[in-house]
């Protein structure tokens, strides 16, 4: 019985640390961060309660994306790698939602 | 305190790209920025008329940005090319460091009262009835105020039982601490400089960013990229909180970006803790109630300026910048000393005294980093071991801190006036009474202090939060009082 327990404790306790999380990737170049990357500093603490746990904030090294017009303006970030330009705070959330509820993180 | 929106960001943009081309030799371009900026068949999600007027904003932003009063235009057809050459030969720079563009500007509303469609068109008609100066017609079944006779004194809109009458702000008036900014007769904004203490407040506060302050970014660049002397750079303590990067290693890209020489600001703080402190001991002795702090230039100039009752208080002491400026002239004598920081009103501080020969702000260092191809995330941190508690400085409550550390005299009875806003204005109209025994008084203009400037990168929780992680000293948010 108790060894039955504890393995359902195990399990669950595995099952969350294999469960995907939505994959936030910040620039770090100076760019984005002048024109208004700084915001994402924040993110932790801007998280609604529903995604909270869900989000792996990561840096990422400038890509150039700044230099090629086509991909549009600063600052920009990548949820799940995909890249979202002229990105804030809400658009990000709104994004992350998506992937949490109707995405690859459903 | 600086916000991240999108007239901030367009502005950092023409500094990018001015610094850009100043930097790659092509300054005769600069009449390009504009077209550049606002392509004929560009977006059309844009706020303005038409991409001509947007043209004409940016030409007048890049007139400011290159040093100019845009109310001192006097060709309209002088090119930027030629106001920039005009910047670098030394042209006189007159009054006044915040201007106004003023095609940007959309003269907000006329009146600050409107009658909403919430009205009724009652028969009381308590707004017409109260109105003193007879400026409300019913038109269609629906009060409306004439704005050339409201003086806008709002009894209209206590009367109203529908509260169908709303008050509209103007906010660069709505944020000026001292009414120095007014429509004109031709109904745009000005700024009256006996009166602005350059606080920078109307600056963040107009969402059209039709209040630009009057960069020297262009001859700092020419200093660094032509000029044999030497240029010293002097960072504001609150470089700690604006880039994601600490001091050692922010020194280090403005090394890059070919400043030959970096002082610490924060050095100089000491020694205004140290002054400050002794003045205040020799002040309280010598009989006086009490003493306020002179690092913040905003409320230097406000004392001067509004609160003379005020004015004997202020400290003699030196600012910070002007510790660090002696500092500095004394290993380097022919240099050109440059502050950056998140003010604007250091800018007049540096003009009124000797020694400064420019003031940056942050964001124009952030952005000329951009244009010089330096950028943070390849520069190698560095740690810190040793910091300057006068760090302290780029937050409210930081100097009482620091000064309280090398006072000794009669008991310290502290104060510290957390921006200039008009509630704090009127504590300090109280003070000057008289009737308290406070005994120290720190004013800072930007609720928050430095790091809540308006030239900041990026916005007070964000730099508040990057400081405390960096600086190796923490600043804590100053409670209500």
């Amino acid at each position: 019985m108790r060894i039955n327990t504890l393995k359902r404790f195990t399990l669950t306790l595995f099952n969350q640390d294999m469960e995907k999380k939505v994959e936030l990737e910040i620039c770090l170049g100076t760019l984005c961060f002048i024109m208004g990357g700084s915001a994402f500093e924040m993110i932790s603490e801007s998280l609604p309660e529903d995604l909270m746990g869900k989000v792996l904030v990561k840096g990422m090294n400038c890509p150039g994306y700044c230099n090629m017009p086509k991909y549009g303006r600063a600052p920009f970030v990548k949820v799940n790698g995909e890249l979202i330009a002229e990105a804030n705070i809400q658009k990000v959330i709104a994004k992350m939602r998506e992937e949490v509820y109707h995405g690859a993180n459903k | 305190m600086a916000q991240t929106n999108n007239a901030t960001l367009v502005r950092r943009e023409i500094i990018t790209r001015l610094s850009k081309l100043y930097a790659e030799g092509r300054l005769e371009d600069i009449d390009r920025i504009p077209l550049e900026m606002a392509p004929r068949y560009g977006d059309s999600n844009s706020s303005r008329c038409c991409v001509h007027k947007t043209r004409a904003i940016i030409r007048y932003r890049i007139m400011a940005l290159l040093g100019y009063n845009v109310a001192d235009e006097t060709d309209e057809l002088e090119s930027l090319y030629s106001y920039a050459v005009r910047s670098l030969s030394g042209a006189d720079r007159g009054n006044g460091v915040l201007t106004v563009v003023d095609e940007a500007c959309t003269s907000c509303v006329k009146s600050n009262y409107t009658v909403s469609n919430i009205c009724r068109g009652c028969l009381a008609a308590h707004c017409m009835v109260t109105c003193p100066k007879d400026a409300i017609t019913m038109v269609n079944g629906q009060a409306k105020i004439n704005p050339d006779k409201c003086v806008n004194c709002g009894l209209c809109q206590k009367v109203c039982p529908y509260h169908a009458i709303i008050y509209v702000p103007i906010p660069c008036e709505e944020s000026c601490p001292v009414k120095a900014i007014y429509r004109n007769e031709h109904g745009i904004e000005e700024i009256d400089y006996d009166k602005c203490i350059h606080c920078g407040k109307c600056m963040v506060a107009c969402p059209f960013g039709a209040i630009m302050y009057r960069s020297q970014l262009i001859h700092v660049l020419h200093r660094i990229l032509n000029d044999d002397k030497p240029v010293v750079a002097m960072l504001a303590p609150a470089v700690c909180g604006q880039f994601k990067a600490n001091y050692k290693t922010v020194t280090k890209a403005v090394l890059e970006m070919g400043f030959s020489d970096v002082f610490e600001v924060a050095a100089g703080a000491v020694m205004t803790a140290k002054h400050e402190a002794e003045e205040l001991a020799e002040r309280l002795e010598s009989g006086s109630q009490y003493m306020t702090t002179s690092c913040c230039p905003a409320w230097v100039e406000m004392a001067e300026k509004h609160l003379p009752q005020l004015k004997p208080s202020v400290s003699d002491t030196w600012s910070p910048m002007r510790y660090t400026a002696a500092l500095a002239r004394e290993k380097y004598p022919d240099a050109t000393l440059v502050f950056i920081g998140p003010c604007v009103a250091k800018q007049a501080e540096a003009m009124k005294y000797e020694g400064v020969d420019f003031v940056m702000t942050f964001e124009e260092l952030g952005s000329m980093m951009v244009a010089l191809n330096v950028d943070l995330q390849n520069i190698e941190p560095e740690p810190e071991n040793e910091v300057l508690h006068e760090r302290v400085f780029a937050g409210s409550a930081g100097v009482m801190d620091s000064v309280g550390n090398y006072y000794h005299g009669p008991a310290l009875k502290p104060l510290v006036i957390n921006g200039l806003d008009k509630k704090n204005i009127a504590s300090l109209r109280r003070i000057a009474t008289g009737k308290h025994d406070y005994n120290m008084i720190e004013v800072m203009a930007c609720e928050g202090g430095c790091l809540s400037g308006p030239g900041s990168i990026s916005t007070p929780d964000v730099a508040r939060k990057l400081f405390n992680t960096q600086a190796g000293v923490t600043i804590e948010q100053v409670a209500e009082v």
